[in-house]
């Protein structure tokens, strides 16, 4: 998932880990957060309800995992 | 003698004599709340489609009985008729529930946007503040997950703030008084398109929006079978009253879900048609290529588009190019030409001015028109498909019964077929004016006129929208169409198609506008090719249009910024590039 994200964030060089924050340092754009929901069900096998998730859900890698095993159902 | 009229389709996939039997429905009831009020309690309204293994449906009697509990709940909150009730609630039947329920209390209701992962916090609060603050609503009613940290910038006022309640639960058979809802009171308001921050309330009366919805279903020849899927949010006009309100009057079954589960899961729709054979959507025209380039095509073989009889562009302006490659893709699932039409709509109209495939035509006109003579003169001069340097238009269609347009040049002078200008309209379910704004009234409606701020031309009885006003570009004295230079910007290879903007930019050297194109490469490595890259647009973009291209930025996926209908936002992206590129920015 760290991979995915330095991927999407296109900062050479810039070096993340679970716990960096990512929307409200603007380090990532909103429309990225699509990309990267999408990422986190292959990786989960959980089916995330994008409703239930809000920009403070996805503020670092932890925060993402934390909320995809909260709203996330398992897939058939 | 033969009876040519027999069994003809008058409407993709409707006979004439079937046409014919459709209800009125202005003169059948007085309000909307009679229509709902009126059908047969266990035909299935809604179902909310969560996904594959949850869904929810409730009927006509279910969700009359979830919108009375609701009536009660507001009206022990001290809601009254003419009051405003604003609801902040994510997509779903508790939120379709609590609209009729204050409709049925003789209240206005009034859908604003809910928040959700991908609007930036600080633009859905700027929003937020300043529509609840112009509606002077007497209750706020709010999701029982609403965000708390957002919550202090609902602006209040006098208002009462209420969390949801789950619908059903209490009150249930409580007798509510007549209300005193007449034709004329206010039904609803609801919000034009546009960035959050500036929508524009327009508040529509019960014989309004059934005048319209008349109109509306004769011309879609809509009866009782139909059923109609939707992920179109319930704040825009769109998903409220072709997906909401007409639904509700015409007494048909719409399946939908939400707007973000379909942009993360495209193909959702496509099982959602299967499973529940629907005939009708309304979709924004970057929908008819979304969808085939988003979904895995090893699946298109497991899906049935046959019962679809009008998928309906609703955006403007209509490309034909979309539309054929969604039936390109999907023509081997059954999907029939004649379903793909398209319409011009707008919340200051209730809803559509426009529908094509009306009258006995198939579907939207598509012609070819002289370029040069487009963009000096503003005249369409039709010239035979694809001939070099021409340019091609595709109609919204024919007007609606007692809607009426004109064509008006800068100078204030109708024009006549065939010209380019503003668009006005008129009609018998034309909004009176925006809500609490009579400064934004003054300027948008001139002598019973609605100047819709949108240009097009009108040929052969149909309407074709060609841009908005604003996005003019005036290059030399030359109009250019901002869309014109994205199509060609977007249909290079390198560039991500839909995510190519075009501007103006004043060029003190030579006292005219200079044109800048922004557009994002489909892979971040492709910058490293810019200069080809950049080489091929400008050659591709004179050789087209016969005008260069001052400056091309190209920038990597995501850059460009997107308004609430997901469409490229030309103004927020215009500030962005100027600021990251302050040498551009010269005073005028």
């Amino acid at each position: 998932m760290i991979d995915q994200v330095v991927k999407l964030i296109r900062k050479p060089g810039l070096q993340i880990d679970e716990n960096t924050s990512l929307v409200s340092s603007g380090l990532i754009d909103s429309m990225a957060l699509v990309d990267l929901l999408i990422k986190l069900e292959d990786i989960t096998h959980l089916r995330i309800p994008a409703g239930k998730v809000q920009p403070k859900d996805m503020n670092t890698v932890a925060l993402m995992f934390a909320t995809a095993q909260r709203v996330g159902k398992p897939r058939k | 003698m033969l009876d040519c009229t027999r069994g003809r389709k008058t409407f993709a996939g409707r006979t004439r004599k079937e046409a014919e039997a459709k209800l009125p429905v202005t003169t059948k009831y007085r309000t909307l709340v009679d229509a709902l009020l009126s059908a047969a309690a266990d035909k299935p309204f809604v179902t909310a489609w969560i996904d594959e293994d949850e869904q929810e449906t409730a009927t006509f009697g279910a969700f009359r009985r979830m919108a009375q509990t609701q009536a009660v709940l507001l009206k022990d909150n001290g809601v009254a008729p003419g009051d405003r009730v604003v609801l902040i609630m994510p997509q779903g039947i508790p939120l379709m529930a609590t609209f009729v329920g204050a409709m049925l209390l003789g209240a206005v209701p009034a859908i604003l946007a809910y928040p959700n992962f991908k609007v930036e916090p600080s633009k859905y609060r700027f929003g937020l503040a300043g529509v609840t603050a112009n509606l002077h609503a007497k209750v706020v009613v709010i999701d029982s997950d609403f965000p708390d940290d957002l919550l202090g910038h609902v602006s209040l006022g006098d208002a009462r703030l209420l969390r949801a309640a789950e619908a059903g639960v209490s009150g249930g058979g409580a007798d509510l008084a007549e209300p005193g809802n007449g034709p004329e009171s206010l039904a609803f308001i609801q919000h034009s398109a546009g960035t959050t921050g500036l929508q524009k309330g327009v508040a529509l009366t019960h014989a309004a929006v059934l005048r319209h919805l008349e109109h509306l279903s004769a011309v879609l020849s809509i009866d009782e079978r139909d059923i109609v899927y939707s992920w179109l949010p319930l704040y825009h006009d769109m998903g409220l009253i072709a997906c909401f309100i007409l639904p509700m009057v015409c007494h048909l079954h719409v399946v939908m879900q939400s707007p973000l589960d379909w942009v993360m899961h495209p193909d959702t729709m496509l099982q959602i048609f299967t499973d529940y054979k629907c005939s009708m959507a309304w979709l924004p025209n970057f929908t008819f290529q979304f969808v085939p380039r988003r979904t895995p095509k090893e699946r298109w073989p497991n899906y049935d588009l046959s019962s679809a009889r009008a998928l309906i562009n609703c955006s403007e302006p209509v490309r034909a190019s979309s539309m054929n490659e969604f039936h390109t893709a999907f023509a081997p699932c059954g999907l029939s030409r004649s379903a793909l039409q398209a319409s011009y709509a707008m919340a200051e109209n209730v809803f559509a001015v426009t529908q094509s495939g009306i009258r006995g035509k198939l579907g939207p006109e598509v012609i070819w028109a002289d370029g040069q003579r487009f963009r000096a003169e503003h005249f369409i001069a039709p010239v035979p498909e694809g001939s070099p340097g021409s340019v091609s238009f595709t109609s919204s269609g024919e007007l609606l019964p007692d809607n009426r347009v004109q064509i008006v040049s800068d100078s204030g002078e109708v024009l006549k077929s065939g010209y380019v200008g503003e668009i006005a309209i008129q009609s018998d379910s034309l909004f009176q004016g925006y809500y609490n704004r009579p400064d934004l009234t003054e300027k948008a409606i001139r002598d019973g006129w609605y100047y819709t701020g949108d240009l097009g031309f009108y040929l052969d009885d149909e309407l074709y929208v060609v841009g908005r006003k604003k996005d003019l570009l005036i290059i030399g004295g030359e109009n250019i169409y901002p869309q014109d230079i994205e199509e060609i910007v977007s249909s290079h290879a390198a560039i991500h198609d839909g995510r190519a903007i075009a501007l103006g930019v004043f060029s003190p050297d030579l006292g005219t506008e200079d044109i800048v194109v922004v557009a994002e490469v489909e892979k971040e490595e492709l910058l490293q090719q810019a200069d080809e890259i950049e080489r091929e647009i400008r050659s591709n973009v004179v050789a087209s249009m016969g005008v260069a291209v001052r400056s091309i930025f190209l920038k990597p996926p995501k850059w460009i910024v997107k308004s609430t209908a997901g469409k490229a936002a030309r103004s927020t992206t215009r500030e962005k590039l100027l600021k990251e590129h302050p040498e551009l920015a010269v005073e005028t």
